[in-house]
């Protein structure tokens, strides 16, 4: 008994360490300025408003929020809140296609083609990893600018990939290597060749691991700050970490605007793991082969 | 239909050579199978058959056509695993139906294959249900009708009874044997087990160490081991192989150190033309039909089947007879046959 009760309040004290700063941050979302600085603090918005949100999509017009007698200040970025978030959403969609595209490719070629130097090609993917980002930033940036990307969103996607693509690789090949390589002779024998084998064994039997791949190369481009922040200099192709970080600069700072900005932050990825969500099941490959 | 012709086949990895140099002729029509202990080199030579594993040196002949560099699936097999390997997200029918799907046959003609082959497998009540539904026996049955729905004239399997329970094993055993008179396809079967060999096999080759040691039909095999490998390895209870010193003068071919062979079952009472030897009973093992003894007979020890009515008790003396003509000499050095 005394062991269920500790194990139930450790259980609430990590919830709340993990969903604390959440639900603070969609808690503060509703209130007021002058709510979210009170002392002691109100837990729970006294009057909850939408107000802030309001404000993000009508940021164009700031007297309007001026007007409407809310404490504190748009930050000066504010108008460029919702074209950042296209541009993340761009950005996050397009490394989540291309990076499974290559690494569901390169994936099956390592783990299935018997060719000479695939544990070479393997550790090489693999090395690139090794090399902290901040190292990487400056001479990305020197052959970003000679592409003549800089200000693009097209820097971000090439950029992000190479990050995703080798983490993803390695992901992939260890969940290939699960899958029972009879199937793979079997499909052979049936008629596929090695694109039909990729289709028609490796892809639907990963799927799970597909999802995971999906989701982690859209949450990395999602949050990156680093790269985003050297490789893109205007709102034209800023990502929402950008921007957002750019809100407390200003002199004086709306927190409770920058709150709600953070809960918009949140729902694109959140939404994207309720829709797969379904997908990620294991235990797809029993039955296949004598267990 | 097909004939398969190896010529020098051999399949090296890295250092070690798994199959070497391998002259075989395997007739159109033929139940071919490749016996051997488990590294032998019987599964890569499937597996080099199949277009599975790459030839590191030698030809492969489809009838008169060179398809040593062909991949897999242009060479018109199939194949039965082990592990049946079935695709886990499809139905039975899908599974049944996919080599056909992959070339294109129109779906009405797809749809009556998989409902003939399901007829003739008694798969038509599984149709609609995944792999991880089906028993071993059902599962197997499966990888066979998506083998035999392409009508292929090369069927090539890899150990298929092996993870079937004994009683299953044997329905199946006479069901792949039904299936090679029905279809005259060339089959090649891969297996460690004795018995599947003997009873399926037109022609046996025995492999050990990544070369084949005989080739023969199954009695010729049984009857005329090449070399003491090939005696040991078929027959059960295993031949008995007598060194020197236990042997009779007259056994003994020209002064050259033989091995003399003796099947169990090649025992009677002693009589007129027999040579008699006798020895102490150490254990006697009743079979129902049958006894099987083990005699002490000098320093070694023989293993014999005998009729029950022997009637024999350990502990006691058993003079038995040996018709000489019987036997199997083997050179002592070469371990090869010498006689008869």
């Amino acid at each position: 008994m005394a062991r269920r009760l500790m194990l139930a309040l450790f259980s609430a004290l990590f919830v709340l360490y993990v969903a604390g700063p959440v639900l603070w941050l969609l808690s503060s979302s509703l209130q007021m300025e002058s709510e979210i600085t009170a002392v002691p603090p109100n837990w729970l918005p006294p009057n909850p408003g939408l107000h802030n949100f309001i404000a993000i999509f009508t940021a164009g017009d700031s007297a309007e929020y001026a007007n409407r007698g809310i404490a504190g200040f748009l930050p000066s970025g504010a108008a460029n809140l919702l074209p950042s978030l296209y541009n993340s959403l761009q950005v996050g969609l397009w490394v989540a296609a291309l990076n499974l595209v290559f690494s569901l490719t390169a994936a099956y070629a390592i783990a299935v083609i018997d060719f000479k130097g695939r544990r070479a090609t393997l550790y090489t993917v693999l090395a690139t990893r090794v090399i902290p980002d901040i190292a990487l930033v400056v001479p990305l940036f020197l052959v970003i600018r000679n592409l003549g990307l800089i200000n693009s969103i097209g820097a971000l996607v090439v950029t992000y990939l190479a990050v995703t693509v080798p983490f993803t690789i390695f992901i992939l090949i260890s969940y290939f290597e699960g899958i029972p390589r009879d199937l793979y002779r079997a499909s052979r024998i049936d008629g596929c060749g090695h694109w039909g084998a990729l289709r028609h064994v490796y892809l639907p039997l990963s799927l799970p691991a597909l999802v995971a791949a999906l989701m982690f190369a859209f949450l990395t481009s999602w949050n990156e700050f680093l790269f985003a922040l050297v490789l893109t200099q205007n709102a034209a192709a800023q990502t929402l970490p950008i921007i957002i970080a750019g809100f407390v600069m200003d002199f004086t700072t709306s927190f409770s605007f920058v709150n709600a900005a953070g809960v918009i932050a949140i729902v694109p990825p959140v939404l994207l793991a309720i829709i797969f969500q379904r997908y990620i099941v294991s235990g797809l490959t029993a039955g296949a082969v004598k267990g | 239909m097909a004939a398969i012709t190896l010529q020098g086949v051999t399949k090296r990895y890295g250092n070690v050579t798994a199959v070497q140099a391998l002259d075989l002729a395997i007739h159109e029509g033929e139940f071919m199978v490749l016996l051997g202990p488990s590294g032998c080199g019987k599964t890569t030579t499937l597996n080099m058959i199949a277009g599975l594993e790459e030839i590191s040196d030698g030809t492969l002949l489809f009838d008169a056509k060179d398809v040593t560099r062909l991949p897999p699936h242009q060479r018109e097999v199939a194949m039965v695993f082990q592990s049946y390997a079935l695709y886990p997200n499809k139905t039975v029918a899908e599974n049944i139906a996919f080599p056909l799907k992959l070339r294109r046959v129109p779906k009405a003609e797809i749809e009556r294959a998989v409902a003939e082959v399901a007829e003739q497998l008694e798969l038509t009540p599984l149709l609609g249900r995944r792999p991880n539904q089906l028993s071993g026996g059902q599962r197997q049955r499966v990888a066979l009708g998506r083998a035999i729905v392409r009508k292929p004239s090369v069927f090539l399997m890899d150990e298929p009874l092996s993870n079937l329970d004994a009683t299953l094993r044997l329905s199946m055993r006479s069901l792949i044997k039904r299936l090679h008179h029905k279809l005259r396809a060339t089959f090649v079967y891969v297996t460690h087990d004795q018995a599947e060999a003997l009873t399926l096999a037109d022609r046996i080759a025995v492999m050990q160490g990544g070369v084949v040691q005989q080739l023969d039909t199954p009695e010729g095999i049984y009857e005329r081991p090449a070399n003491t490998f090939v005696a040991s390895f078929l027959g059960s209870p295993q031949i008995n192989l007598l060194r020197q010193g236990l042997l009779r003068p007259e056994w003994v071919a020209a002064g050259r150190d033989v091995i003399i062979g003796l099947r169990p079952e090649d025992v009677a009472r002693p009589a007129e033309g027999l040579v008699t030897l006798s020895g102490r009973v150490e254990l006697v093992s009743p079979l129902g039909s049958e006894t099987q003894l083990e005699v002490a007979l000098g320093s070694a020890s023989v293993t014999l089947r005998v009729p029950k009515d022997w009637r024999v008790s350990e502990g006691e003396t058993l003079a038995f007879g040996v018709d000489p003509a019987r036997l199997h000499v083997f050179d002592a050095a070469t371990e090869r046959r010498i006689a008869p």
